[in-house]
């Protein structure tokens, strides 16, 4: 943990400085040979994004190569189509539910519990934050039938609820937060109770906060596991008014729709994280470097 | 003001600790217990001691199964960490657009699996774009994802784009963590290049090289939503997973018991690697 945390200034620090300029003519060659390959795997990489997006255009069109990778005509009437007989809005609004609302009770709960974990004394703290941790260990898969059993006992298969709430409990975001949390120095909560406050406001005002770049990270996460989660949507949802887009889009295709359309769903599931992912990018780079996250 | 403290405390970690015991503690020791019991759909429980695992351990399905995700460990786990390395050491340099690059790399990690596997389904389609590449280069056209032979490797391919810019990123922060000195000391010895990676970098990096190869073990072994979309666990069993089978047979076939036993194998070797890598940084940190 150590070594990442120290690794993540190191990576800003070092990017900034300029190579040693070589002479004039030799510069642009040498240049040329380091773009090379980073431009190859660039492309190779953007390829099946490319391929998504120009086949989801070729509505009605029979699909030849290599000419439906070139098109000169676009036709987005796949997305009316997705939209109106996919049911993709009402999915994309379900997804969202999931997404917005787990984070945000994540947070809450996680933060609480890190600062009673952090700063508190009670009796069975360690042994209990262990226990929580090694819960790591377990592969989801294993708990995936006795949690689905329990969701319907009680009534919650194919619900909000029932989707939302066996997934709050985030293991990895009580760890960071304890972590984060613990570096806040004790002196500023002492000084906050001098003054008066109560618990609850001296972590709200003071504690939270302080741990605003680790609420950023995890919070993107957490709505980047949900959105894309698709094995608890996939045996919690039942109507195809209450899937996820994952389950959509994997429905859609299953039903032999056109390549076309299912292009179109594709891209409406990729669309809102790719808009998050640009906006929030160093969040999504500090999470990984900082913290291993994925 | 002691006791006080200690009840805000238990206030505060109350919401978290009981959605944690219900759905994630309690789930986890019944998918353990269950793998000793049958379970019908009707909630009738019953205690089968070892015969779940006894009807396991001689069913084809699960050696196959077991076989399948082995394979394709074997396979996808190398490719990619490779591939990573190999591009942390290019991303390392400081040319200009280097974050562009970067950040492009990233992008199909923030993309579901389901998406991804969609597009590459078509990619790798009898009259795909791949096979049309293939072919107009004099080469025959491949069955990706319908031959029994290249089916994980041609997922393993994938698998390679879905992660490498994230494995990538933690190399990359490894790699900036070694100290300028080291490989400037050795260049002043009269070491290669190859021999600076070999003898100073490598040895260096262990710790994000290790902490890569575990994750992509983990990740392997759990192999799912992939296999889910793209071919169903075909063709024939040629895909069929460890997590497909608990899968399959959790919620297609509602054999519980049966599930679980394997949910308990997997549980098995996961732990087999956490605790080896526990031991591997043991006296670390």
């Amino acid at each position: 943990m150590a070594t990442e945390a120290n690794a993540a200034p190191a990576l800003a620090r070092r990017a900034h400085p300029r190579p040693a300029r070589p002479r004039a003519g030799r510069k642009s060659r040498k240049q040329l040979w380091a773009h090379l390959p980073l431009a190859i795997v660039a492309v190779a990489t953007l390829f099946p994004f490319y391929v998504m997006l120009v086949v989801s255009t070729q509505n009605g069109q029979a699909i030849s190569l290599p000419g439906s990778l070139f098109p000169v005509h676009f036709n987005f009437s796949a997305y009316a189509q997705a939209l109106q007989g996919g049911n993709v809005a009402r999915w994309a609004l379900n997804t969202l539910i999931y997404a917005a609302v787990s984070v945000v009770l994540v947070l809450t709960f996680a933060s609480f519990a890190a600062y009673a974990f952090a700063k508190k004394k009670f009796f069975g703290k360690t042994v209990l934050f262990w226990t929580f941790i090694a819960m790591l260990m377990v592969p989801y898969q294993l708990t995936l039938i006795p949690q689905f059993i329990l969701v319907s006992k009680l009534g919650g298969i194919d619900t909000y609820w029932g989707l939302i709430v066996p997934t709050l409990a985030n293991a990895q975001a009580l760890f960071l937060m304890r972590q984060f949390i613990a570096q806040v120095p004790d002196e500023l909560i002492e000084a906050s109770r001098i003054d008066g406050a109560g618990e609850v406001r001296t972590f709200l005002q003071i504690v939270l906060p302080q741990t605003k770049p680790i609420l950023a990270t995890l919070g993107v996460f957490v709505f980047l596991w949900h959105w894309n989660d698709f094995l608890w949507p996939l045996v919690e949802t039942r109507s195809p008014d209450h899937y996820v887009m994952t389950v959509g889009l994997y429905s859609l295709e299953a039903q032999n729709v056109s390549l076309a359309i299912t292009m179109a769903a594709a891209v409406m599931t990729f669309l809102p994280i790719f808009a998050i992912y640009l906006a929030l990018q160093r969040y999504f780079i500090r999470g990984v470097t900082m913290t291993g996250l994925k | 003001m002691r006791r006080n403290g200690t009840g805000m405390a238990l206030i505060f970690i109350a919401p978290y600790v009981v959605l944690f015991l219900v759905f994630r503690i309690g789930p986890a020791v019944a998918g353990m217990l269950l793998g000793f019991a049958s379970y019908k759909i009707n909630g009738a429980t019953q205690w089968v001691g070892l015969s779940n695992f006894h009807a396991l351990f001689t069913d084809p399905l699960f050696w196959n199964a077991l076989r399948v995700t082995i394979t394709y460990t074997v396979i996808a786990v190398p490719l990619t960490v490779v591939v990573s390395l190999g591009m942390a050491l290019l991303c390392i340099r400081s040319i200009r657009g280097i974050k562009v690059y970067r950040a492009l790399y990233f992008l199909p990690v923030v993309t579901s699996l389901v998406t991804s596997s969609v597009i590459w389904q078509w990619i790798y389609s009898s009259d795909g774009p791949l096979n049309w590449f293939f072919q107009s280069i004099g080469l025959p056209a491949v069955n990706w994802l319908s031959s029994g032979n290249m089916v994980l490797p041609s997922l393993s391919i994938m698998s390679v784009w879905t992660r490498f810019g994230f494995d990538m990123l933690i190399l990359l922060a490894g790699l900036l963590a070694i100290p300028h000195e080291y490989t400037e000391a050795a260049t002043i010895d009269g070491a290669s290049a190859w021999q600076r990676f070999w003898w100073v970098t490598l040895p260096q990096l262990k710790p994000s090289l290790f902490f890569v190869v575990v994750l992509e073990l983990i990740q392997s072994f759990q192999v799912f939503d992939v296999i889910y979309v793209m071919t169903g666990g075909g063709p024939g069993d040629a895909s069929y997973s460890l997590v497909y089978l608990i899968y399959d047979q959790g919620f297609n076939f509602f054999n519980f018991g049966y599930a679980s036993a394997a949910g308990v194998v997997l549980f098995a070797i996961t732990l087999v690697v956490s605790l080896w890598q526990r031991w591997i940084f043991r006296g670390e940190t």
